[in-house]
């Protein structure tokens, strides 16, 4: 208890933030996996590591004309000042859905091959922009790069907060033709639902679920949480609702036990969250075998 | 003469700039059970998607005055990772009716009920679609199409891996819902001794041509060999066409 408490005291922001990343990519995973376009979560995560390193060049002072337009003093102002590599995180996962959902039912390109491709590029453009940025260590630019649940701070949780209220909802009004065109695109189409528009609105909150995520917590525990947690929901459930309230809880119940474990072990955050749930996952597949 | 509900005026079809078939013209007009029949490859989904308005004709004019379109895809295009349960997938059919922020009404709940009922599937309402036969989940799609109320329902490839009795099942069901429920139908099969029994016209697509018309002005010993460049062997007993291959010696 004494640790718990400990935890709560020091990392605050961190507990609850692991509870709302976990959650979001979670529920966003269900979709994601059941498209089976994982790889466009992993393509999505390299991106949005390739804008952060991105922001490192310093090319575009946004901090600058916002603080300008705002009159607030940057140094001060915590929003203000991780503003950069979250907005350019997010900019590039939007490039990459932009550019992925163009590839519905085209002829000459596989999905798979564009989000191969782009998972590649941001990879290569990441480390070109680390190693031209002027202001630090490759290897200190790289840890920040990676994110870290432990930092998230209140601006972080917030954020994070306010996209999954948002994503939640849109979900939730649209969700009639959120649900048709990821199930069968072609029909909702020939019934009058533009599913080129409404897969672009769905794969655009995926970026953005997945670029703050990966942002906030890394590229590791984004992409593993959008996926595992997933998986154990449509291992287990027998009913849609199921599959959702399975993976949100898994989703949002493993990353603060994580940070538990981790603490009083002394791991890093993030690969034990991944690890532990990838525990969870093993024990629910080997059950799902033997008892059913 | 039953009303023309869409008339195709020398279109073009294809991707992009590329064409598939050039000069199509022909009309489906209501109450037409049409097969459209051609080897793999030969343009039938590209041509079925032209007129359901998910691809734009090269050239040409395609008129349809608000046609509502009920449409039964491929099997294997619909995701069924998630436990959508019959009576769901069924009710999406009702989704683009209810407008944008609309929500299920008893209206559309009778109306799906209606459809399960009328494909013979209501027993499963509850069950998932990821754990029915193939023949049930066409069922399904069928019910959903219907759920539309169309007045055109195409069926893509219907039959495609199907065991024999849920083949000739499906078959009876869907002629049962052209004659007893006057729907005009469009069927897609490579298959042509699938449709031809129970169809009353029919379009032979290859590469860059086709030929549309009465099933007994079209299924010809010639224009088969034209289609599929090999021989066949067209006979027509107890009114039932018997269509073998010829084999050469």
């Amino acid at each position: 208890m004494e640790v718990i408490h400990q935890l709560f005291e020091i990392f605050p922001y961190a507990v609850l933030g692991s509870i709302i990343a976990g959650f979001i990519c979670a529920f966003l995973g269900v979709f994601v996996v059941s498209q089976r376009a994982v790889f466009l979560g992993a393509s999505l995560t390299q991106a949005s590591v390739a804008g952060v390193a991105f922001s490192f060049l310093h090319l575009i002072n946004l901090e600058g004309y916002l603080a300008k337009i705002f009159n607030v003093d940057i140094e001060h102002n915590t929003f203000f000042h991780n503003f950069e590599p979250a907005f350019f995180s997010l900019a590039f996962a939007i490039i990459c859905v932009l550019i992925f959902s163009q590839t519905y039912r085209q002829k000459y390109l596989t999905q798979d091959g564009v989000l191969g491709t782009m998972f590649v590029i941001a990879i290569a453009l990441r480390i070109i922009f680390i190693q031209k940025s002027p202001v630090a260590e490759v290897s200190e630019i790289e840890s920040i790069l990676k994110g870290d649940i432990l930092f998230i701070g209140a601006t972080q949780f917030y954020t994070l907060l306010a996209i999954t209220i948002i994503t939640f909802l849109v979900f939730l009004i649209f969700q009639k033709q959120l649900k048709f065109v990821t199930f069968d695109p072609d029909t909702a189409m020939a019934h009058g639902i533009n599913s080129r528009f409404w897969l672009l609105i769905f794969y655009l909150f995926v970026g953005m679920g997945i670029s703050l995520t990966t942002r906030f917590v890394g590229d590791v525990f984004a992409f593993a949480y959008l996926i595992i947690p997933s998986s154990i929901g449509i291992l287990l459930g027998k009913k849609i609702s199921q599959v959702f309230f399975i993976s949100a809880l898994v989703g949002s119940v493993v990353p603060p036990i994580s940070i538990y474990f981790a603490f009083i072990l002394d791991f890093s955050s993030g690969p034990t969250a991944v690890a532990l749930v990838f525990i969870v996952f093993l024990i629910t597949y080997l059950a799902k075998k033997i008892f059913t | 003469m039953n009303s023309e509900l869409i008339k195709f005026s020398d279109v073009t079809i294809g991707y992009g700039k590329k064409p598939i078939i050039e000069g199509i013209s022909f009309s489906i007009n209501e109450n037409d059970f049409l097969g459209i029949v051609g080897p793999n490859g030969s343009g039938k989904t590209t041509l079925l998607k032209t007129l359901l308005g998910n691809l734009k004709p090269i050239k040409g004019d395609i008129v349809k005055d608000k046609i509502q379109f009920g449409y039964v895809p491929q099997r294997d295009v619909v995701q069924p990772l998630l436990p959508y349960s019959v009576y769901d997938v069924v009710m999406m059919g009702r989704y683009s009716l209810m407008g944008i922020l609309g929500k299920p009404q008893k209206y559309d709940v009778d109306i799906v009920n209606e459809c399960l009922k009328h494909v013979g599937i209501e027993e499963l309402r509850n069950q998932s679609y990821n754990s029915l036969s193939g023949g049930q989940r066409q069922r399904t799609l069928i019910a959903r199409a219907l759920a539309v109320q169309p007045q055109i329902l195409i069926l893509d490839e219907p039959t495609n891996g199907m065991d024999t009795p849920s083949h000739y099942s499906l078959l009876d069901l869907i002629t049962q819902l052209h004659d007893e429920s006057k729907l005009t139908v469009i069927i897609v099969s490579h298959l042509l001794t699938d449709v031809a029994n129970i169809i009353n016209r029919l379009m032979l697509l290859e590469k860059n041509h086709f030929q549309v018309g009465n099933i007994e002005e079209i299924l010809s010993e010639d224009n088969l060999k034209k289609t599929y460049s090999s021989d066949f062997t067209v006979a027509k007993i107890n009114n039932e066409y018997l269509i073998s291959s010829r084999r050469k010696n």
